[in-house]
């Protein structure tokens, strides 16, 4: 063994509190304190390896430092595959560097040494979570993961794959966790604290695997790390600090029911940190010796508070510990970093990967827990089903690994062909320089270079979709403010419904309450088409068939006002309620037809006797009806018209003027009027709600009060309908929208527009592409910019992810809930397939358990099953043949998929 | 961790009349899209003595700062010479470039400066009351002092102001007051909730 201490490699003095050897072994970081800040040092390894590279001149030793962070670092970490560099630090940040292919060398301006970084390292991520100094930092195997270990007691564990979002949180430790080690095969990962415990977590579930805690009961003091260290075997994990009699040792807890049994002595202080070399070796085969093939075994240094390290082979049974390792770095707080290095007669012969792996698969098999998509290729697909998803999902994947290949950050040089001298010698002249309005000059920077940051092309693949729509609705809102009120909402249904073939269609007239167009005093006329239309383009279609009437005798203005001020929407009459029907027929061959129909109000007759006259026009047939009453607003769907006379009667006649009903006397004056299928809804001045479904003969709300929505004493209601199933949805002008559930009697949220989740929740990468997004439901109508929900979130991109994920989480389940008390049954499908989507790619495995278990059902009938087999008409089992694929695409599920396909096939052959 | 780093400066007309204008060529470069300005400063320092005879030249907005290298170049007037001391006219002092980000300063670049008069007979014999039109202003350029300050980055807690997040619900209707006082009436109102698609 050789010992050396190469003195270049310093931090100017500072303590150095970390060191980490590239997988290459072409290079090395050091972290630990810089003047006034963090300091990250990338070296060259070639001068410590040889003497001759370290005295010549042109062999640069330094190759990059970063003084990024704000305080001292602690940790520094290489990917497995060499690409990144993780730090962690004091400032609470982990930092993830990787080399950027950018042009020549720079310096670190102002810094005191001249020497120039030969290669460029930048921080292509900065992970904010923890709240405290973070101690350790560790990547897992086939870099999935990342994971950082903080004074917070808390571990987290980032996406490798996707950073800045986090997989999970490993709380537990009840003291400042500061050491990390992940398990070679990905099954597990182990923490060592300060509340002298050791636990292991598994990756499965990143639920608590053991809890170690004997071994540390003696330990006092404290040590400022604690490094512990899996065997890259992947059978012992080696603790720092643990006391045995008294003395301080290693804990050597063996994998196979993590037992204590063992441990390294002979260190006179704490052991702070313990390291396995990452490779396993088998004993030199030495020529014309007849050595039995030997076991291979594995490497490991120990260092401790007593400034000395030991180095152990765990050759066959551990007895006595000697040195090896075929080169160790070892840094220390003194600032000062040693190379030990050893020879392969000392250590014997490394492994290759593939026989390291061969090592891993024969004690442990494949592991499931690893199987992310980095691992596609080596993870057998048990499922011919599963193969068929996973091939589906194939090229896309590819796609975007090419995608990340082109957008590797680098500098591109944007300055269309001009050499930057040029750009130099005439900025001044060139740069533009402006005034703001309070005479401050301003300065516009010339770009010299773009910077990559590396955003997941998904996202920013999926945002432009939405950015479109959500430009749109803004427009549209403009607009809708000025115009005139209208009331195109409810042709909504209409022209939804035809394209729901097989659900009872229903079509509803409005009645308008155009009191602004009153006050105006002039006759209604066409204007309204045209705003109809720009205020829905979607319904251009229904719209175009609208024909208006005037209404005779125009009544003045002011006195409607006037009367609508002391709270009696008498609201004269008025043209209009229009009502377009659509039918679909079973043949699936819709025909539109149109239903007009004009009120006349005080029709004089003979005698002096006024009577109201309603015609009605549907499909080139007229029918017209007198009542005695002056007529306030009409309604109407495809089955029932409904009108509201002054004398607060409401009468209900079927599509061809027949009465239904005798005139129903209402308590108080109607105020809106809605009709959908036989569903008539009255809201009445008092304030109250009652729907009926007159085909059946049976109330569904009565009268119910609006108070307890009601609740501010600004609050109005702003818009209110009546869904196709017969649900009333209530909007008030607080931006909150209720339907009244009438098994529950209860009002249900159903939407509010100054809800936080709404512009929190990001679910833009699950919505299905190729399905148009369902605009057109009740909940999507009360929801109105639920297409603006995530546009804040791509804002908030330092929210912690996990609180990003449970505001999705919590919308998207809100959503689902919405749509299922509004008996929305497309709408709740299609978030229920979001929300689908989202579980699996979040790996929230109880949740889609949960709801796969529902969807499923019981497979045998029991007496006692309270399981309806349907869901808003919609087969839950269809639903789950929906599910499955969805689940198909992460290869983690594919156990739950298996499970569930085998169910339903089950259950299909029966 | 700071999002902008200062990559360099190039102090340009260097050395220089003193009577002319400071030039500086700042080349940063920044993390990720900044949403408000950088304000930069020239503070010429006009006696070493006491902060009073500080002067701050110019200060510029630099914006926007999309995510990239950026590099401007920033002039200001030479120092107002009535508010520098006379007998520190001549000499070594300093001039400072600071930027400052939601008003926090998080770096300030220090430079020497020696005013000396280049005609060797001044240089000799210094008139008692400064010539400035005979002083020549060199910037030791190759020795940046940087001074790095931490500071919050995010700011105050961001608005979350969005036009598309206005409600429009305001321009309804208000519902007078019912005369009982008890039930409100139900405002009618514009249904302008087709704002989805």
């Amino acid at each position: 063994m050789k010992l050396l201490k190469p003195s270049w490699v310093n931090h100017n003095g500072k303590p150095i509190f970390s060191v980490d050897i590239h997988p290459e072994g072409s290079k090395f970081a050091t972290g630990g304190q810089g003047e006034d800040s963090g300091k990250v040092v990338i070296w060259n390894m070639a001068p410590v390896l040889r003497e001759e590279d370290e005295k010549n001149e042109n062999i640069p030793k330094m190759l990059c430092q970063m003084d990024n962070h704000l305080a001292c670092v602690n940790c520094v970490r290489w990917s497995n595959n060499g690409i990144y560099l993780a730090s962690g630090g004091d400032d609470k940040l982990v930092m993830v560097w990787k080399r950027a292919a950018y042009i020549g060398p720079s310096t670190v301006f102002g810094s005191s040494s001249k020497l120039a970084n030969v290669e460029q390292w930048r921080c292509v991520t900065i992970l904010r979570n923890h709240t405290g100094d973070v101690m350790d930092v560790a990547w897992s195997p086939h870099d999935v993961w990342l994971a950082s270990c903080s004074v917070d007691n808390t571990i987290v564990i980032w996406n490798a794959r996707k950073f800045p979002e986090i997989v999970t949180l490993l709380k537990g430790h009840t003291g400042l966790v500061k050491g990390l080690t992940w398990d070679p095969v990905g099954k597990y990962i182990a923490s060592q604290a300060d509340d002298r415990s050791l636990k292991v977590w598994r990756t499965m579930d990143w639920q608590l695997e053991t809890n170690i805690t004997k071994p540390f009961n003696e330990c006092g003091g404290t040590t400022h790390v604690l490094r512990l260290s899996w065997s890259p075997d992947g059978q012992y994990l080696v603790s720092a600090h643990a006391m045995n009699n008294s003395g301080p040792t290693a804990q050597i807890i063996e994998r196979d029911g993590w037992r204590t049994n063992m441990d390294f002595v002979g260190h006179r202080k704490a052991v702070t940190v313990v390291k396995f070399n990452p490779k396993i070796f088998k004993k030199k085969q030495k020529n014309g010796s007849s050595q039995k093939p030997s076991c291979p075994y594995c490497c490991c240094a120990v260092g401790s508070k007593d400034r000395s390290v030991s180095v152990w082979l765990t050759s066959l049974k551990l007895s006595h510990g000697t040195l090896n390792g075929l080169g160790i770095l070892v840094c220390s707080m003194d600032g000062t970093v040693a190379f030990l290095d050893f020879s392969q007669d000392e250590l014997g012969d490394p492994l290759n990967e593939d026989e390291k792996n061969s090592i891993h698969q024969n004690i442990y098999g494949k592991s499931l827990a690893i199987t992310t998509e980095a691992q596609l290729s080596t993870t057998i697909i048990e499922n011919p089903e599963m193969l068929k998803y996973q091939q589906e999902k194939g090229p896309v994947e590819h796609h975007n690994a090419a995608d990340h290949e082109t957008q590797a950050p680098k500098l591109t040089s944007v300055v269309n062909g001009e050499s930057l001298e040029d750009i130099r010698k005439n900025l001044l002249k060139k740069q533009v320089e402006t005034r703001t309005a309070d005479g401050r000059r301003r300065i516009t920077p010339l770009c010299i270079a773009q910077l990559d940051t590396g955003v997941n092309p998904l996202g920013t693949g999926a945002a432009p979709a939405v950015n479109s729509n959500n430009i749109k609705p803004n427009l549209l809102l403009t607009s809708a403010a000025k115009i005139e009120p209208m009331k195109a909402l409810d042709s909504r249904f209409t022209e939804r419904s035809k394209a729901t073939p097989g659900v009872t269609i229903s079509s509803s007239a409005v009645g308008l309450t155009m009191l602004d167009r009153m006050k105006d005093g002039g006759p209604l006329k066409d204007p309204k088409p045209k705003e109809e239309t720009s205020s829905d383009s979607e319904d251009k279609m229904a719209v175009t068939k609208l024909s208006f009437t005037k209404r005779k005798g125009e009544v003045e203005g002011p006195e409607v006002v006037e009367k609508k001020k002391k709270g009696r929407p008498r609201k004269d009459t008025k043209m209009t309620p229009v009502s377009h029907a659509k039918e679909t027929s079973r043949v699936a061959a819709p025909s539109a037809s149109s239903v007009f129909v004009e009120v006349e109000n005080e029709v004089s007759t003979v005698g002096g006797v006024r009577f109201s006259q309603l015609r009605c026009t549907r499909e080139g047939r007229e029918w017209d009806t007198l009542l005695t009453s002056r007529i306030l607003t009409v309604a109407g769907s495809s089955e029932v018209i409904a009108v509201a006379c002054e004398d607060r009667t409401l009468s209900v006649l079927s599509a061809c003027g027949r009465r239904l009903l005798p005139a129903i006397l209402l308590p108080a004056p109607v105020s809106a009027l809605h009709c959908s299928g036989s569903f008539v809804m009255v809201l009445t001045a008092c304030a109250t709600l009652s729907v009926w479904d007159v085909k059946k003969q049976v109330i569904l709300v009565r009268n119910v009060s609006l108070l307890t929505i009601l609740s501010g004493t600004d609050t109005t209601v702003s818009q209110s309908l009546l869904t196709q199933q017969g649900v009333p949805v209530i909007s008030l002008s607080n931006g909150r929208s209720y339907c009244f559930n009438s098994s529950l009697e209860t009002w249900n949220l159903i939407a509010d527009k100054q809800d936080s989740l709404v512009q929190c929740a990001d679910f833009r990468n699950f919505l299905p592409s190729q399905d148009p997004m369902v605009s057109s439901g009740p909940l999507a109508i009360m929801q109105g910019r639920t297409l603006n929900a995530g546009r804040l979130a791509s804002r908030l991109s330092s929210t912690p992810h996990h609180l990003q994920q449970g505001m999705t989480l919590a919308y998207l389940e809100n959503q689902l809930a919405s749509a299922l008390i509004l008996r929305s049954s497309q709408e709740y499908r299609h978030w229920l397939l979001i929300y689908a989507r989202f579980l699996v790619n979040e790996g929230a495995e109880h949740r889609l358990r949960e709801l796969c278990k529902d969807l499923l059902g019981p497979v045998h009938k029991s007496a006692g099953s309270i399981w309806e087999d349907t869901v808003l008409g919609l087969r839950k089992r269809d639903l789950l043949r929906e599910v499955l694929p969805v689940i198909g695409q992460n290869l983690r599920f594919q156990r739950v998929f298996t499970e569930y396909q085998d169910q339903l096939e089950l259950l299909r052959n029966k | 961790m700071a999002k902008v780093q200062v990559l360099n400066v190039a102090v340009l007309d260097n050395p220089s009349h003193f009577g002319n204008p400071f030039q500086f060529e700042i080349t940063f470069e920044c993390m990720e899209d900044l949403p408000e300005d950088l304000e930069w400063k020239i503070i010429y320092v006009g006696s070493a003595e006491s902060e009073e005879y500080d002067q701050t030249l110019d200060s510029v907005l630099v914006g926007p700062v999309p995510a990239g290298r950026h590099m401007f170049v920033f002039q200001a007037d030479a120092p107002d010479t009535h508010l520098i001391p006379e007998t520190d006219a001549v000499g070594v002092t300093v001039v400072l470039i600071t930027c400052t980000y939601r008003g926090q300063e998080f770096i300030r670049i220090g430079y020497y400066v020696n005013n000396e008069y280049t005609d060797p007979e001044l240089r000799e014999n210094p008139p008692l009351k400064p010539d400035y039109s005979q002083l020549q202003r060199n910037i030791l350029a190759s020795n940046p002092r940087v001074t790095r300050f931490h500071i919050n980055w995010e700011g105050c807690t961001e608005k979350m102001e969005d036009s598309e997040n206005v409600d429009p619900a305001p321009n309804a209707v208000v519902a007078p007051p019912c005369p009982a006082g008890k039930a409100p009436i139900l405002g009618f109102l514009p249904e302008n909730s087709m704002d989805c698609l």
